[in-house]
């Protein structure tokens, strides 16, 4: 080892130098490690921050909402305070036919606007492209005032006017999930199917749509995932009911609106049913969370066997 | 092939459909053009659902917006006197707003850089998972659990510990009754985490392993990598995840409700009760008999906050499309901040 430089002042020789650069990049090397540890370690404060709301949620979603669940709970109508044999059987109902209906409506209409998009890429195209990026982030308390406006205003209060608002939310989530699994189409395969003769439906609906039926299934699941959870489009349409509703175009109830009503109430019993209700719809968004991916996994291994 | 069959083949003979005749066929079927009007009509219906979502609401709207004219955007909401203004729910959806970024900011952005760089993969997947777990959750199951479990929690503990904190107690006056700003602020920034997570963690992703590398030949530490290659070429990335998330922030309105106290007045501070543009629309809705004025001004409430978050959600698209720049502007391993490289030494024979 070369020595420090005393007072009277050693020889600069290139060695010592060369030296004392070591020793500096040999400090500054473990100060920046240290650094990392620093940071790495904050990051995982923010991770167990990010985790911790989640955590707590299910916990209470399963400790609170599990004990309300009997099957009354879910086959019975809402009893008045105090009464027995409360239950959210109408919510459930209302909730799968609204859903229900606004797929319906959102669907075709989301398939076709996507081949509308994929098939013209073009400067109109663009713009619906655009637009539905932009409506992906509507507030949905919006589409619900504009779904009061135009429906319960002339029809009137009625699962319909829901069905109508949720179809709205879903649409632009559809349009471009449709569109991202039509565009992975290889272009050769349009080809093909185009060579062989067949007209332009046939090849759409045989090679294209088959093709990417997997990501066209995913993505409509999704959205009804995220539809299934919705109170806001609901809360000034369906008005919510007591009783078994199965016709649309009277006032519904559904699972979101009775949480919602159950949870501003002081009562403990609502607040169970409140937590009982949020436990259902919990787990049913996550089975379709879950169908939407599994399903797409079985399409894709079955077009593999073939 | 043989020539009668060729000669079939055009010719078209009953039973063999020939080119001629599916030409035909084809021409009589109107040469696809019930799929072209499909197609024209989904993009139809979609461009008039949305032209009608704008013209519904203006109009229901007219009445207030002709009433208030452009001081709607700073007039209170006082029905006794037959002044719907937004200001005081503007100022309310923009301080939740900005609480609940500079909390989830942070957060999001130390989770992200984990599970996209720091963690090992094994264990960055289902984290990730979980994380994104969150975004599933409806926004009426976080408002339950925010209004049952949080607001007791805040009133008892958090408020009353946050008055005592030498610095920031100066946000926090008033009495600690739970439902607040403060409460509505977290709660968002609970559920804006998952997008922020997710999207600035997929531009992560998108980093080049080739600048990655680059920085390592620098010598550069795992950590130097992440804060100084990956956070600046996935920068715009997350700018657009940041900006999508604030519209997301801005636009909820059912959890909101539930937990921000409702308050009409002018918030003072962190703890007292506000109403943001949506939790408004949600309590003056059902409050307002159709026709009247007070009805026209919830609805000119809605106006307002599509057009907030309208502009906002363009420019998080744009962003999210705009082309990242190909070179973080300054070099990756430049040791630890302010250290800078040592002075290159004078004498030109040493190298290390």
């Amino acid at each position: 080892m070369t020595t420090v430089p005393s007072a009277l002042g050693p020889p600069v020789t290139a060695s010592w130098r060369r030296e004392l650069v070591r020793q500096q990049a040999r400090r500054r090397l473990e100060r920046r490690r240290r650094l990392g540890r620093v940071c790495t370690t904050l990051c995982v404060g923010a991770l167990c921050l990010s985790l911790a709301p989640l955590v707590s949620l299910v916990f209470y979603i399963v400790a609170r909402g599990l004990p309300a669940l009997s099957l009354g709970f879910l086959v019975h109508t809402p009893t008045p305070e105090g009464i027995p044999g409360n239950g959210i059987g109408n919510s459930i109902v209302g909730t799968v036919i609204v859903v229900g209906l606004a797929m319906v409506m959102a669907v075709p209409v989301g398939l076709a606007a996507a081949l509308f998009v994929v098939e013209r890429p073009g400067k109109l195209s663009g713009v619906v492209r655009f637009v539905a990026d932009v409506l992906t982030g509507t507030p949905s308390i919006a589409i619900g005032v504009f779904a009061y406006a135009l429906l319960v205003l002339t029809i009137g209060y009625s699962g319909l006017a829901g069905s109508f608002a949720l179809a709205v939310l879903m649409l632009p989530i559809m349009v471009r999930a449709n569109e991202e699994a039509m565009s992975t189409v290889p272009l050769d395969l349009w080809e093909a199917g185009l060579a062989l003769g067949s007209r332009r439906p046939r090849v759409v609906r045989s090679v294209v749509l088959r093709t990417a039926l997997p990501g066209i299934v995913t993505g409509n699941l999704l959205a009804m995932a995220r539809a299934i959870g919705e109170t806001a489009p609901l809360i000034f349409t369906i008005f919510g009911s007591q009783f078994y509703v199965f016709r649309p175009t009277s006032p519904m109830s559904a699972m979101p609106l009775t949480i919602y009503d159950n949870a501003t109430q002081l009562y403990p019993s609502a607040q169970q049913t409140a937590w009982g209700t949020a436990f259902v719809l919990l787990a049913l968004v996550i089975v379709a969370s879950v169908l939407a991916r599994s399903w797409a996994g079985y399409l894709n291994r079955k077009a593999r066997v073939r | 092939m043989t020539p009668v069959a060729t000669a079939d083949l055009c010719a078209g003979p009953a039973g063999v459909p020939g080119i001629r005749q599916s030409l035909e066929r084809n021409r009589l079927r109107g040469n696809g053009r019930l799929y072209a009007g499909l197609r024209w009509g989904g993009a139809a219906v979609f461009g008039v659902v949305f032209v009608a979502l704008v013209v519904t609401l203006l109009q229901e709207s007219a009445a207030d917006l002709g009433h208030m004219g452009i001081s709607i955007l700073w007039r209170g909401w006082r029905p006794a006197v037959g002044e719907y203004g937004a200001g005081v729910f503007i100022v309310g959806t923009l301080l939740t707003t900005a609480v609940a970024l500079a909390l989830a900011i942070p957060v999001g952005l130390g989770t992200s850089l984990l599970l996209a760089e720091l963690a090992p993969r094994w264990l960055a997947a289902p984290l990730q998972a979980m994380v994104e777990f969150l975004a599933a959750v409806p926004s009426i199951v976080v408002g339950l659990w925010g209004l049952i479990i949080l607001n007791p929690l805040f009133a008892r503990d958090v408020e009353p510990f946050l008055k005592h904190v030498p610095v920031l107690d100066a946000l926090f006056h008033g009495p600690p009754l739970g439902a607040s700003i403060l409460l509505a602020s977290v709660v968002l920034a609970i559920m804006i985490l998952p997008t922020i997570v997710a999207l600035s963690r997929l531009s992560m992703a998108g980093v080049p392993l080739a600048d990655r590398e680059a920085g390592m030949a620098l010598a550069a530490t795992r950590w130097q990598v992440a804060r100084r290659v990956v956070v600046p070429g996935a920068r715009r990335g997350i700018r657009a995840a940041v900006t999508l998330a604030m519209g997301r922030a801005m636009g909820e309105a059912i959890a909101v409700t539930m937990v921000v106290g409702n308050n009409t007045a002018l918030p003072h501070s962190l703890l007292s009760p506000g109403s943001t543009l949506g939790s408004a629309i949600v309590n003056s809705f059902s409050e307002a008999l159709p026709g009247t004025l007070q009805k026209s001004g919830v609805v000119a409430l809605v106006v307002v906050l599509l057009a907030i978050s309208v502009v906002v959600n363009a420019g998080g698209q744009l962003l999210m499309r705009a082309r990242t720049p190909p070179v973080p502007p300054r070099g990756p391993a430049g040791g630890g901040g302010a250290s800078g490289n040592p002075p290159a030494p004078a004498d030109s024979e040493i190298r290390l």
